[in-house]
């Protein structure tokens, strides 16, 4: 047999399926664009209402779901369902369980149900459950492609011809199931019609609220916490060409992180007619929950030790050392903010929205560019990025349009916060509500322009990713180029 | 080439979905449930002929790496 | 011997299982005794399941995403008592499936807003709220007064809401047609539906054409107004 039909032959039976991954790394790529854009446009909206025109599909209140739900769910989504199948047949050393046919399924099925949601809110059809917003039929469609999702993630684990299990695949595990769990239970709810998409939440009032943001603390907690750091555990050790600093140390990282976040959901309803009791175990756990994070956090930065040289050469490294620096931060906040006192300020206001962004810009986004930056060049059988320089680019635009977003929204947010509860001499409130509106348009402003240099940043990395793939710059040396990796290259 | 178990509890899964879809749509009370039933059986539709071409595409693979390996010296 | 890391993390199925059952301790914890306590949500007299007119305007904010930018929930500090109106009771929204609560004040919030408007403020302000405020960063909602309302199935939202808990009764669901429309009419006999809803308020609505706007007018001008705080002690009021 020649080298060519032996590496044909290769083709036909690939040792793992990349062909899925190399669909969900660029279905991740375009959700972050779209993402990216229709945030900047309802943040422009915001400062200049005019720009809702009145349409009801182009409205604030409909296209907000499709901004998160698109950030969340389509890139951040993409790219877990991607990295985690890469992640969990390398450490495995076993080809996805189930054949095929079933990732294709989970691929498509899932793009689907990310289409068929935003259009359903654009539509018209929301439950108004904040990041679960898609009516019952789409939900039920989410849980068959999860369900098998996860069937094949632990099916792959039971074939796995290694005998431990990979501390990625941990958090991967308790990504998917935690998701499985909270998905079912926060949407349980009564349809009108069997045929019509309007559906009543099951639970009402304080418990229904407490259920949601059970699920969607949670959807922080292990969509976009533990999923991520699935792709920190495998990904930063392997660009860094370092084993992960403590073993021990990610084993009490696990445990008591997925324990613990459960716990916080009760941190958003502070003050409201939810129990105190309710109340203060949300916040003292979600303090207690900056421990783990912060162990979290340590043992990517250590993995470093010894390779800190390389953020000068690979700037993908450098977002995934980046994104750990702002999953510290954020995860250092966000315990702040759980006090009760500190959240009779900062509810309601914009200081939410900004530390949502540093955790999904910083900490979230910049963690899967670390991941596709790496990726990419593998599963194309590249010889690298197209432009380094580019990649580099992307890093400081994209850096400095977090720092303007979160810094507007801090100041935003506090201003709010201390106009609201202000009084004058004569012990009257002293601003009306519209007042503070005024007042924080210009930081309105600076959060757009910061969105427009994210989306600018993701703009320049799919141009050089497009590039990587097709330029033939970063084409593999003529003599390791064979017949089977053209094939793969072109069924990508 | 055989076929692979895996395409066909899979087609077959998605077939049944697809009707599911066309039954949705049929009966719709709302333009959501019309449009989400279509789509459906249009997803359906289009990932099981993605599944035909995919199925063909490994069976030429395999038969050319064969035809390759007749032919080497 | 099978709680150490290094036997669980060489089976898969110890270690899901394990997971799972550490991710459920602190759901079950919460969760449950808010379900098992009976003084989550105190009854408060005066609060009532929604007209069918409300109910169908609480389903077009739900719709429009209103809960995105406005809260309906009155926390017990000082200002925002002073700035709403008595705080939020649990009771106050224990017919809400779901909950409007929300997250985000980028406009007031509206949990006590019944009332403090007139209905024609309301129309005026959804149909262009700069008109009414001028610094409002509010979109338009003038295409409510262009949209029929689809009320042919009210009945069956009725029925799904008794399928949750809401106490709607049998004359409830028979009548909800009838009341739905003389709620939107200003010269139709209300007596059936205020016995049925006390408090509910009628909208301006043009004869034979109910719009998606006087269902959301009428459910604005309930939010917040079924309990009567004039009457009420405060200890009975006390979470």
């Amino acid at each position: 047999m020649n080298d060519a039909a032996g590496a044909a032959l290769q083709t036909a039976v690939e040792p793992y399926n990349e062909a899925v991954v190399r669909k969900f790394t660029i279905a991740a790529v375009f959700w972050a664009v779209v993402a990216f854009a229709v945030g900047v446009y309802i943040a422009s909206e915001l400062a200049w209402p005019a720009l809702n025109f009145g349409l009801p599909w182009l409205n604030f209140g409909r296209l907000r779901p499709v901004h998160t739900s698109a950030a969340i769910f389509a890139f951040g989504g993409s790219a877990l369902l991607g990295t985690s199948m890469y992640v969990v047949q390398r450490t495995c050393k076993a080809r996805l369980f189930g054949g095929d046919a079933l990732a294709d399924f989970i691929f498509w099925g899932y793009q689907f149900f990310i289409v068929m949601a935003a259009l359903s809110y654009v539509m018209g059809f929301s439950k108004s459950r904040e990041y679960a917003e898609p009516e019952w039929h789409i939900d039920l469609w989410l849980a068959l492609v999860w369900v098998l999702y996860a069937v094949v993630f632990v099916g792959t684990l039971l074939k796995r011809r290694e005998p431990h299990i990979y501390v990625a695949n941990w958090f991967y595990l308790a990504f998917i199931l935690t998701i499985a769990v909270l998905h079912i239970g926060n949407n349980l709810g009564v349809p009108v019609s069997a045929y019509g998409a309007k559906s009543y939440s099951l639970f009402s009032g304080a418990q229904d609220a407490l259920i949601q943001w059970w699920y969607g603390h949670n959807a922080v907690g292990f969509f976009l916490t533990a999923g991520f750091l699935g792709m920190m555990y495998y990904f930063i050790p392997k660009a860094a060409n370092r084993p992960i600093y403590s073993y021990r140390l990610s084993v009490v990282h696990f445990w008591s992180l997925i324990f613990l976040y459960i716990w916080a959901g009760p941190h958003h309803l502070h003050w409201t007619a939810l129990p105190d009791w309710a109340q203060t175990l949300g916040m003292v756990f979600s303090i207690m929950l900056w421990m783990p994070s912060w162990g979290g956090m340590i043992n990517g930065l250590m993995t470093l030790s010894g390779a800190w040289d390389k953020l000068r050469t690979d700037p993908g490294l450098r977002f995934s050392v980046t994104a750990v620096g702002f999953y510290g931060m954020s995860t250092f906040e966000g315990p702040v903010m759980s006090i009760r006192t500190v959240n009779a300020l900062s509810h309601y206001t914009d200081w939410t929205i900004g530390h949502v962004h540093s955790g999904a810009l910083g900490w979230v986004a910049f963690i899967s560019f670390g991941a596709i930056y790496y990726l990419v060049p593998v599963l194309w059988r590249r010889n690298g990025l197209y432009s380094v320089r580019l990649c580099a680019w992307h890093y400081w635009i994209s850096t400095l349009g977090i720092v303007l977003y979160i810094v507007s929204m801090w100041v935003a947010g506090i201003m709010e916060g201390l106009m609201w509860r202000a009084y004058d001499a004569n012990g009257f409130l002293q601003y009306s509500f519209v007042e503070s509106v005024v007042a924080v348009h210009p930081f309105f402003v600076i959060r757009m322009l910061g969105g427009l240099l994210f989306l600018t940043g993701a703009l320049l990395m799919a141009y050089n990713l497009i590039m990587t793939v097709r330029s033939p710059r970063t084409a593999p040396a003529p003599e390791r180029l064979s017949a089977g990796m053209v094939a793969v290259a072109a069924g990508g | 080439m055989r076929i692979e178990t895996s395409d066909v509890v899979i087609g077959v899964m998605v077939v049944m979905l697809g009707l599911l879809g066309l039954t949705a749509a049929a009966h719709a009370h709302d333009d959501e449930m019309y449009v989400f039933g279509l789509a459906l059986a249009g997803f359906a539709g289009a990932f099981v002929i993605g599944q035909i071409r995919r199925h063909y595409d490994r069976a030429e693979a395999a038969r050319r790496a064969l035809r390759a390996e007749g032919t080497a010296p | 011997m099978f709680l150490r890391q290094d036997f669980i993390e060489r089976h898969a199925i110890l270690l899901l299982v394990l997971t799972l059952a550490t991710v459920a301790v602190g759901g079950i914890v919460e969760i449950v005794p808010l379900f098992t306590i009976e003084t989550t949500v105190e009854p408060v007299k005066g609060v009532r399941p929604y007209s069918p007119l409300e109910l169908m305007g609480r389903d077009i904010y739900v719709r429009e995403g209103c809960y995105l930018c406005h809260s309906q929930q009155v926390r017990a500090l000082r200002d925002e008592v002073e700035r709403y109106g008595h705080y939020s009771l649990a009771a106050e929204s224990m017919y809400d499936h779901p909950f409007q609560w929300g997250s985000k004040r980028i406009g007031p919030d509206l949990a006590r807003v019944g009332g403090k408007y007139s209905n024609d403020w309301h129309y005026a302000h959804l149909e262009n709220p700069q008109a009414m405020v001028p610094e409002s960063l509010m979109p338009h909602y003038a295409f409510l007064q262009q949209n029929a309302l689809v009320y042919d199935d009210i009945a069956a939202h009725l029925r799904a809401n008794r399928a949750v808990g809401v106490p709607y009764t049998d004359a409830d669901i028979t009548n909800a047609r009838a009341d739905l429309e003389a709620q939107a009419d200003a010269q139709a006999d209300t007596a059936g539906l205020l016995k049925r809803y006390p408090k509910a308020v009628s909208v301006a609505g043009a004869p034979g054409r109910v719009t998606e706007m006087d269902a959301l007018v009428a459910y604005l001008q309930v939010l917040g107004t079924m309990v009567n705080f004039a009457d009420t002690s405060e200890e009975q009021l006390r979470q």
